[in-house]
């Protein structure tokens, strides 16, 4: 019996660039080593230049991804506003928290790019909501391991958001060929102050 | 066998047996525990006796094909060979079920009797998209109970209004997942590449049926137990129908 | 059978009216007088201390209540029932908000919350209303991000700091609410509670005007007070909380980066006695 986080398999990476914001994800969704869908996106966006990134057991990135569904448009609803990503982050991190003795088997990752400040944030969690602040990147999934390495020699401060796209697709995609649960195609945000990129990478489909 | 089921008290969403009970949390894993030196199951992630039925779904141009084996089995006994595993929803969805014996009819008729009465409250019906999330929030919920329903399924329906064909692959443990064409089960190991190679989403009814023989004879050189054939329904935007279908093709094995 | 008889005090008449707020609405009104104004920069609350004997202690007293490093009140009606909200709205804004976000509500927020609070008294079983009306100040610090210096000349030539932040959740700046035992709330740019409102309120507004800062707004309290005062006004009888710059004096340390002072706090005696000889 392995693990929850690696019975279907995903990936999801996060990085800052100048005055940017990157998170991308894989698509697979798998039962050990089958592979069931290569559609199945694990980002979630809460806001204008907010995203939730979430790996690790598939019904609980359903659930939990879900739940901050809820929680968010309640907090927009009564606030009039959209949530900071710093703001979510301590929303993920306290709800993460609620279940610390039965968690969703995930593990989050927050992007996004301050209304307020103009300034990038992103951050990480383990599934009971300790939170992992970085400037760099944040690195989550079965191929987590990969991405350290990939990000660890990529990444470097201040890319622009061409630049930072170009080193984050290719960070992802290097990560999941080397994993047999993740791959099968990406999804990539570039989130800028007032402008969202999305694009999908093909990546290898085997 | 199902109209022994009959009997058993239908379990809408207001009545409070199952759910409203104690709320005692679950063993599971914690994160730091990688390693399965835990014999009790963490959140139910081993199904208990699931037993692998043979359950196949395709997507064609406008319509959604679904297959499931006929045969009930209790161990290496067939205690039946004309066993129904489909459940129509509404008008325009079908659900594929099988898993452990008890829990799949429970959970079918269960599904069954809410998907109705919405349909019967408001006088209109739900859309595929619309099943497949009710049907996984209340798999999810099942899920961190005491007692967790072990189910695989298909969904399969057409949206009446865009008259687009949906299927979506669940299991047990409610991963939910919009596919193409999907099966369950030891299926899966022997007809995902023949569909990987040979589908394509705007074929017709024909096509599709072609292909779903190619499935099913494929099962038939290959497993080992007999399934006693397929029940095949097909969902259109005129509905579901039953298709006649030649089980008893005899295929030379390999 | 015992929640039988626990049902809602307050029940329609007739006509409509919910005769136990009315009441309610009695006993603020037969309270001591509070007020709020509004400004640029800042709020004041005020209040009369009143001490039914001279041999209570004045210190120990106090109307004014913290309730987040930005937020604080002020109350008309009876001191117990007061008491009892101050729990709850510091209480909610933890529970409710900062053990969730890691930050203090929005002052509209909480006025939402401790709203929230008074009306259930109104609807729930065995339960009474609460016999207060509540002034709550705040001040947030806004969504929208600075659009560089605002900078207005004023008459005399000297350069105005004006935040441009007039209150609110999105532009930030100042907000001041009251809340009625009904659990309706309202906002004002300034107002009174209490046994001498109407003639406060028409006080205030000959003397409020608009882009009154924080400075003006405190001697305008002052003043509108001595209308409405019984007894002597000193430092002993009067009370008064201020929304302003942000107090790091306060934080009981310094040299960290990003940490801000409460910009909530309550005079010293000796502050309130210098504003009055300046009066």
């Amino acid at each position: 019996m392995s693990s929850p986080f690696d019975i279907n398999g995903g990936a999801c990476v996060a990085m800052v660039g100048k005055d940017c914001v990157a998170i991308a994800c894989d698509l697979r969704l798998g039962m050990q080593a089958l592979t069931v869908s290569n559609n199945f996106p694990k980002l979630f966006n809460f806001g204008p230049s907010t995203f939730l990134g979430l790996t690790g057991l598939a019904t609980d990135v359903s659930t939990v991804s879900d739940l901050f569904r809820y929680k968010v448009n309640m907090y927009r609803l009564r606030e009039e506003r959209n949530i900071a990503p710093q703001t979510l982050a301590n929303l993920v991190s306290s709800s993460l928290y609620e279940k610390r003795f039965g968690p969703f088997f995930v593990s989050p990752v927050v992007a996004g790019v301050n209304y307020t400040t103009g300034k990038p944030f992103i951050c990480g969690f383990d599934s009971i909501g300790c939170i992992d602040f970085a400037k760099d990147f944040i690195v989550s999934g079965t191929a987590s391991e990969q991405l350290f390495g990939t990000c660890e020699g990529l990444w470097e401060p201040d890319m622009s958001p061409d630049d930072l796209f170009e080193t984050i697709s290719q960070a992802l995609l290097s990560a999941v060929d080397r994993d047999a649960l993740s791959g099968w195609g990406a999804q990539v945000y570039i989130i800028e102050k007032d402008k969202v990129t999305k694009r999908l990478l093909k990546g290898r489909q085997d | 066998m199902t109209q022994h089921r009959a009997a058993l008290r239908l379990r809408l969403a207001s009545s409070s047996s199952r759910h409203s009970s104690s709320t005692r949390p679950v063993t599971l894993f914690l994160p730091s525990s990688s390693s399965s030196s835990s014999p009790s199951s963490p959140l139910h992630l081993s199904a208990k006796r699931i037993i692998d039925y043979v359950l196949l779904g395709i997507t064609g141009k406008d319509f959604v094909l679904m297959a499931a084996s006929k045969a009930a089995m209790r161990g290496p006994t067939i205690l039946k060979a004309e066993d129904d595993k489909t459940r129509q929803l509404n008008k325009h969805n079908l659900m594929i079920y099988s898993g452990e014996a008890g829990d799949t009819v429970q959970f079918a008729e269960y599904i069954n009797a809410n998907i109705s009465l919405y349909s019967m409250r408001n006088d209109s019906e739900l859309r595929p998209e619309a099943v497949a999330n009710f049907v996984r929030s209340e798999l999810a919920r099942s899920l961190r109970s005491r007692n967790a329903y072990s189910v695989n399924l298909l969904l399969g329906g057409v949206d009446p209004i865009s008259e687009k064909p949906h299927l979506y692959w669940m299991d047990y443990l409610a991963s939910l997942a919009p596919v193409p064409y999907a099966a369950h089960g030891y299926a899966q190991y022997y007809c995902l590449s023949t569909l990987d190679k040979h589908h394509h989403p705007d074929i017709t009814l024909e096509q599709g049926l072609k292909l779903l023989t190619m499935c099913t004879d494929e099962l038939k050189r290959r497993l080992p137990i007999d399934y006693k054939g397929v029940l095949v329904k097909v969902v259109t935007k005129d509905g579901v129908k039953v298709l006649d279908f030649d089980n008893d093709r005899i295929v030379k094995s390999a | 059978m015992a929640d039988r008889y626990s049902f809602s005090l307050t029940t329609f008449s007739p006509s409509g009216k919910l005769v136990q707020i009315e009441y309610a609405l009695n006993a603020v009104n037969s309270g001591v007088t509070a007020l709020g104004i509004k400004a640029t920069n800042g709020i004041v609350l005020a209040t009369e201390k009143k001490s039914s004997s001279p041999l209570i202690d004045p210190p120990s007293l106090s109307k004014i209540s913290l309730i987040t490093p930005d937020i604080g009140m002020v109350y008309a009606g009876m001191g117990p029932d007061y008491r009892v909200l101050v729990d709850k709205a510091r209480k909610v804004s933890h529970t409710g908000y900062k053990r969730i976000y890691n930050e203090y509500p929005p002052t509209r927020i909480l006025v939402q919350d401790v709203a929230r609070v008074v009306q259930e008294a109104t609807q729930s079983g065995g339960v009474r209303p609460y016999g207060v009306s509540l002034l709550i100040a705040g001040w947030d610090e806004g969504v929208e991000p600075d659009s560089g210096d605002v900078q207005q000349i004023d008459e005399d030539g000297e350069p105005k700091k004006a935040t441009g932040k007039t209150g609110g959740i999105m532009k930030g700046g100042p907000s001041l609410y009251q809340v009625d035992p009904s659990g309706s709330y309202y906002p004002w740019k300034a107002t009174a509670i209490g046994k001498h409102a109407t003639s406060a309120k028409t006080f205030l507004e000959k003397r409020y005007t608009e882009g009154l800062e924080l400075e003006d707004a405190i001697h305008i309290a002052l003043l509108t007070l001595k209308e409405t005062i019984e007894g002597e006004m000193n430092g002993d009888t009067i009370e008064i909380g201020i929304v302003g710059p942000p107090a790091d004096h306060l934080l009981g340390y310094e040299g960290v980066e990003c940490s801000q002072g409460p910009r909530f706090r309550k005079l010293t005696k000796e502050e309130i006695e210098d504003y009055l000889t300046n009066l």
